[in-house]
């Protein structure tokens, strides 16, 4: 049903031409595409979008001889999606990503992290580091708390999430993707014209909208928090890492500000390239897919100049 | 000021639960489900029955409760709206129904829950019942005035 919502949607066939593929992860039925040839970059979005974020950096990283693969986490885009909450846990959904990457046989990965596809995607490259090439985060984050003083705000961020109050605002009303991405890019005309109705169509119904709501409760916010130990771990790891790096960030994010994400970021990884900052608020591939693709492109050159 | 109330078990002959909305986990902000425990005295009720309100449509709604090993109770909670078997439900009304029901809930929670935040939460991503709300205090104002 979803893909027929999404053949419906104007222009959709032209900006996302891509055979779909599906591969068993953990139980689930996982959405990735896979395109062209050479060392591989995996894109990895976050909630509540799914691989068609990367619509305008897929095509340049094909051209520039690199092999491409974006999955859709399981529950979003045209992954399965499990409706019990419960389903969905941070260790899940790394694990999600691990059985993909393992049973297409990927080394020499570069992963591509925004959103929730930074603690995913970081979290499989620091358990599997013998397959990782390099990182790139954007707009994300990988430690145990806080992580933005927007997080821990009542209005309208815990509000939104809240007992009842999530399944309401982001299930039945789908707030997320239909007005919390709009709110959250620069051109919004461009984005409600050209991106917003895929992100909707993903998420036709209530309750495949699940994972828009449980994202937000594995934030930590406290002691108590469920992900807590994990993004220690995390954290550690990722100090410790010398695999090649580059931060890119939106220059007019303010979920996750550069001043405080990036530079986190640039202490954490002090050989990281930039932070490159870019058009953009948190989903800043929606303004500047091209340039992103553009920095990615010449970092990997750089790698390959290098012989990294 | 709450619009929903506390009721005793209607009259369910000739009627069914429809299903309206479920919550996996009450216990997120705990305060949330100590709200449900204190208002429907769920330490002692248990699972035996689910607590029932009256929202402004003068519908009423079943809160059933649900217990999940390992969890305290409750774990979850589901809402149904009461009525009649073979009449559908305007989803109008129920969505209305359900955003007063959520009013009252955070009211009752208390602070630093506030309806005053829900209801800024509900017109910043443009929920009709929360826009509907806005559009009769200002009705109500100028009458006033």
């Amino acid at each position: 049903m979803t893909r027929d919502l999404f053949e419906l949607t104007p222009g959709y066939r032209e900006k996302w031409p891509y055979v779909a593929r599906y591969a068993p992860v953990n139980g689930w039925r996982m959405h990735y595409i896979d395109e062209g040839e050479g060392d591989p970059v995996l894109l990895l979005h976050g909630n509540p979008t799914w691989g068609f974020l990367y619509r305008d950096v897929i095509g340049p990283l094909v051209q520039s001889r690199r092999r491409v693969i974006v999955p859709d986490m399981i529950g979003f885009g045209l992954s399965e999606k499990p409706t019990r909450e419960h389903a969905h846990t941070l260790d899940g959904h790394i694990a999600n990503l691990v059985s993909l990457v393992r049973q297409l046989g990927l080394t020499r990965v570069t992963a591509v992290c925004h959103d929730w596809g930074g603690p995913t995607g970081l979290a499989f490259a620091m358990s599997n580091p013998d397959r990782v090439r390099a990182l790139v985060v954007m707009s994300t984050w990988a430690w145990p708390r806080p992580p933005a003083e927007f997080h821990t705000r009542l209005f309208p961020w815990r509000m939104m999430h809240a007992p009842l109050i999530g399944p309401y605002l982001l299930g039945r009303h789908n707030v997320l993707a239909a007005r919390g991405v709009y709110l959250s890019v620069v051109d919004r005309d461009k984005f409600r014209r050209e991106a917003q109705p895929a992100y909707q169509a993903a998420l036709p119904d209530a309750e495949t909208r699940l994972l828009t709501w449980a994202w937000p409760r594995w934030i930590p916010l406290d002691d108590s928090a469920r992900a807590l130990d994990r993004f220690t771990w995390l954290e550690q790891e990722l100090a410790k890492s010398k695999l090649p790096a580059m931060i890119v960030w939106g220059r007019e994010d303010e979920v996750f500000d550069a001043a405080t994400f990036a530079d986190r970021f640039k202490r954490l990884l002090p050989h990281a390239e930039g932070p490159h900052l870019v058009t953009g608020r948190h989903f800043l591939q929606e303004d500047s897919g091209a340039e992103i693709a553009g920095l990615i492109c010449s970092f990997l050159d750089r790698l390959d100049q290098r012989g990294g | 000021m709450t619009d929903v109330t506390v009721i005793a078990k209607p009259d369910l002959t000739g009627k069914r639960l429809a299903f309206a909305l479920a919550e996996d986990r009450i216990g997120h902000y705990v305060e949330f489900r100590a709200y449900f425990v204190r208002i429907f005295d769920l330490d002692r009720i248990g699972l035996a029955e689910p607590g029932f309100v009256q929202a402004p449509s003068g519908f009423a709604y079943a809160l059933v409760f649900i217990g999940r090993s390992g969890d305290p109770f409750p774990s979850g909670v589901e809402v149904y709206a009461v009525v009649d078997a073979l009449e559908p439900i305007d989803d109008s009304v129920l969505d209305s129904d359900l955003w007063a029901i959520l009013g009252w809930m955070v009211e009752g929670v208390g602070g630093p829950w506030t309806r005053h935040d829900l209801e800024e939460t509900g017109r910043l991503y443009r929920i009709p019942a929360a826009l509907a709300g806005s559009a009769r205090q200002n009705a109500d104002r100028r009458a006033d005035s």
